[in-house]
């Protein structure tokens, strides 16, 4: 057997209605961490579930060591949680995982990859097929727009399952912007940004997809969060269509002053009036966006409220020694 | 066959309440008073194995009672025993920003209140910690003592009140035999001997209920955490200076003078495990199992997470870790109040459990006692 390595790995994973999955999870990540690494600890963070995962977790608290949950006051929702997890690990190397799909037996090899790396590795899942056809053909005019349009080097298919060393995560966890985007922000802090590609592991023989609504959600903060391009575009076109605008005013001029049989011409007018306007609309509803975005960036609260921390409690004796352990009873 | 008392009252554990409410008794009331040791030295147990911190108030900015009665004590303290006081260092508290249950300004404007003082931390302290997890830093009056030269105070305060001390003894059951006389039987070197006395303070802290079990008597409801008090090098910025970061799963770097190093303890890390005594069910001796519980240090875990703060501390250089059981009544975990356990008539009349958090809750225990004194005696 390999020789446990001696740097001290964090696991953080979120938590939201895992009841039915998180033992199973807990059990095989704490597997491979102490069979591999001397110091180590996995940081559930409940984010406000409704279902028994508190329970669940709480009773494993007293026979498991080295796990801590941190309860968040109520859903702020996965990167939330994923945030507040990475606020708070204390290791060399983080690994930031998904419980229901990514796979603990690769924690070893993706630290040993971030330790000889510069600092963070993620993972790439080898396909989407267990998606439905709208979310793929959604996820691949996504990563183009975002890769060739707004040059925000998000590499397709990257999940949430990744490596830091603590120099990365310490540059990391400075980012406070209010929407968080993990991958966005790996990709924005550099350090290396390695990739490795691995298969899901779903652990639900159903797994959770994301609906269409909230991927378009996603996928529409996320351009907004991360580049000024829409912005540009639809200023660009402002311009373009007051130019036309003013082509037309010249045009209009030109006819009331050379033409002497003016007729009053409704179907040009209006044809102009609704073009303006559903241009000045798609301008506005745009501006909406940003000027939203920056509500929320100027808005000084914080990102996430913690409930409660729980840590593990285990009652152990020195194995050699166990049977000495008194237990009295009162009668 | 009339039995006459050995003693007017049987002190049981020769920690530091046990050592102060001996020569109370004996020098303000007069009493025959006998401290049993089942160490051979005073001061041994929870009175060493601690941060050797006076309170002075910061620590319970969410208990007014508790912050104001350790504001009254402290300069009491520091007077009373005043040459095992250590103030050579500074003191700051540093309140956490996201995990913190209170915010800078709370933490400033609740000790106006109390009347404590906080000062603002000079610039160069300041800097010692990481902005981004640490909201402010302030700078205190409190100070630490030294467990050694106060157990040699004590030492020497009940030989000059002529109280008997019985070392390498153990007060094993109670009972009662005939009125109101309390017998406890004890182990010493040379075997078994009993002592009668009307009334006994049982003063063992996480011993307490080992006592009652023993001798058969209903037991208190207690909360028990194995701790580990680390001692470390710090780096030469933190040499003169103690801190403690508020308020919530933090830390405090104190200095420990009888070792001339400094105690490392952790909100999430000094606890390993804990227990509780449920009024029935079943009894774990806390001694007997501090004795053989697995003790894996954490001070990896401590070092990392305050490193975080505190960036200089990955400096620093772990020396050793002593390990004890702590005391917590149900009460104050929900809470952040340390009140003080003085239970009278505990199973048997004039058996009187008692039991502080802190060092100076002595003060609290000694009005109580001579108000249920002079109670008695009405």
């Amino acid at each position: 057997m390999m020789a446990r390595s001696d740097c001290f790995v964090s696991v953080t994973a979120p938590l939201y209605n895992d009841g039915d999955i998180v033992e199973a999870y807990i059990e095989d990540v704490l597997g491979v961490l102490k069979r591999e690494y001397a110091n180590y600890e996995l940081v559930l963070v409940d984010d406000g579930s409704t279902d028994d995962t508190v329970e669940r977790v709480t009773a494993l608290l007293e026979k498991l060591e080295c796990i801590r949950l941190i309860r968040l006051s109520r859903r702020f929702g996965q990167e939330t949680a994923v945030s507040a997890g990475l606020d708070t690990v204390i290791g060399d190397f983080v690994v930031v995982m998904i419980p229901d799909r990514d796979p603990p037996e690769l924690i070893p090899r993706i630290v040993e990859q971030c330790r000889k790396g510069l600092g963070i590795v993620f993972g790439i899942r080898r396909h989407r097929r267990d998606e439905p056809l709208f979310l793929r053909i959604g996820a691949r005019a996504f990563y183009w727009y975002l890769n060739r349009i707004l040059k925000v080097n998000l590499p397709r298919n990257s999940t949430d399952f990744r490596v830091f060393s603590r120099q990365a995560l310490n540059a990391m966890i400075r980012i406070k912007d209010r929407l968080r985007y993990l991958r966005a922000f790996c990709a924005y802090v550099g350090y290396g940004n390695e990739s490795f590609t691995y298969d899901l592991a779903h652990r639900r023989e159903k797994p959770r997809v994301k609906g269409l609504g909230e991927a378009m959600r996603t996928g529409a903060r996320m351009i907004v969060a991360n580049s000024t391009h829409p912005l540009r575009m639809v200023s660009v076109l402002g311009l373009t269509m007051s130019f036309v605008s003013l082509l037309h005013i010249g045009y209009v001029i030109l006819v009331y002053l050379f033409d002497k049989d003016v007729v009053p011409g409704w179907a040009t007018r209006s044809m102009h009036s609704s073009v303006m306007f559903l241009f000045m609309f798609l301008i506005l509803s745009t501006l909406c966006e940003y000027v939203g975005r920056l509500l929320g960036e100027v808005k000084d609260r914080p990102l996430y409220y913690v409930l409660e921390e729980r840590n593990s409690t285990v009652l152990l004796a020195d194995e050699d020694r166990k049977n000495v352990v008194t237990e009295t009873t009162e009668d | 066959m009339a039995h006459s008392p050995d003693y007017d009252t049987i002190i049981v554990g020769g920690g530091f309440f046990g050592c102060c409410l001996a020569v109370h008794l004996k020098q303000a009331l007069g009493r025959r008073v006998v401290v049993l040791e089942m160490e051979s030295e005073l001061l041994r147990r929870a009175s060493y194995v601690n941060q050797a911190r006076v309170h002075n108030g910061y620590h319970y900015p969410r208990s007014l009672l508790t912050a104001l009665r350790c504001r009254v004590n402290f300069p009491r303290f520091v007077e009373d025993y005043s040459d095992c006081i250590v103030k050579d260092f500074d003191k700051y508290y540093a309140i956490g920003t996201t995990f913190s249950k209170v915010t800078a300004s709370q933490y400033l404007r609740f000790f106006e209140r109390v009347g404590s003082p906080l000062g603002p931390a000079p610039k160069e302290v300041k800097r010692l910690f990481n902005a981004d997890l640490i909201e402010d830093v302030f700078a205190a009056t409190e100070y630490v003592f030294d467990a050694v030269k106060l157990a040699q105070i004590m030492r020497h305060r009940l030989a000059e009140a002529g109280v008997e001390i019985r070392f390498s003894t153990e007060a094993q059951k109670v009972h009662r035999v005939e009125g109101s006389l309390l017998e406890v039987t004890c182990a010493a070197p040379d075997g078994a001997c009993t002592v009668t006395a009307p009334s006994v303070l049982n003063c063992t802290y996480s011993r307490l209920n080992q006592l009652l079990v023993a001798s058969g008597l209903p037991k208190l409801y207690l909360k028990y955490e194995l701790t580990e008090c680390a001692f470390i090098e710090p780096p030469d910025e933190l040499k003169h200076l103690g801190i403690t970061v508020m308020c919530g799963p933090f830390f405090s770097i104190m200095p420990f003078p009888p070792l001339g190093l400094h105690n490392m303890t952790h909100v999430r890390y000094t606890p390993h495990c804990e227990w509780w005594d449920k009024a029935d069910g079943s009894y774990r001796d806390p001694y007997e199992y501090c004795r053989v519980a697995r003790k894996k240090s954490n001070q990896i875990c401590m070092i990392k997470d305050i490193a975080r703060y505190l960036p200089c501390m990955s400096k620093c250089r772990y020396v050793d870790s002593i390990w004890d059981i702590k005391v917590v009544l149900p009460k104050s975990e929900v809470d952040d109040s340390r009140p003080v356990l003085y239970r009278s008539d505990c199973g048997l009349p004039n058996l009187t459990c008692l039991m502080g958090g802190k060092i100076d809750n002595i003060y609290d225990i000694i009005e109580h006692e001579d108000a249920s004194y002079a109670q008695g005696t009405a």
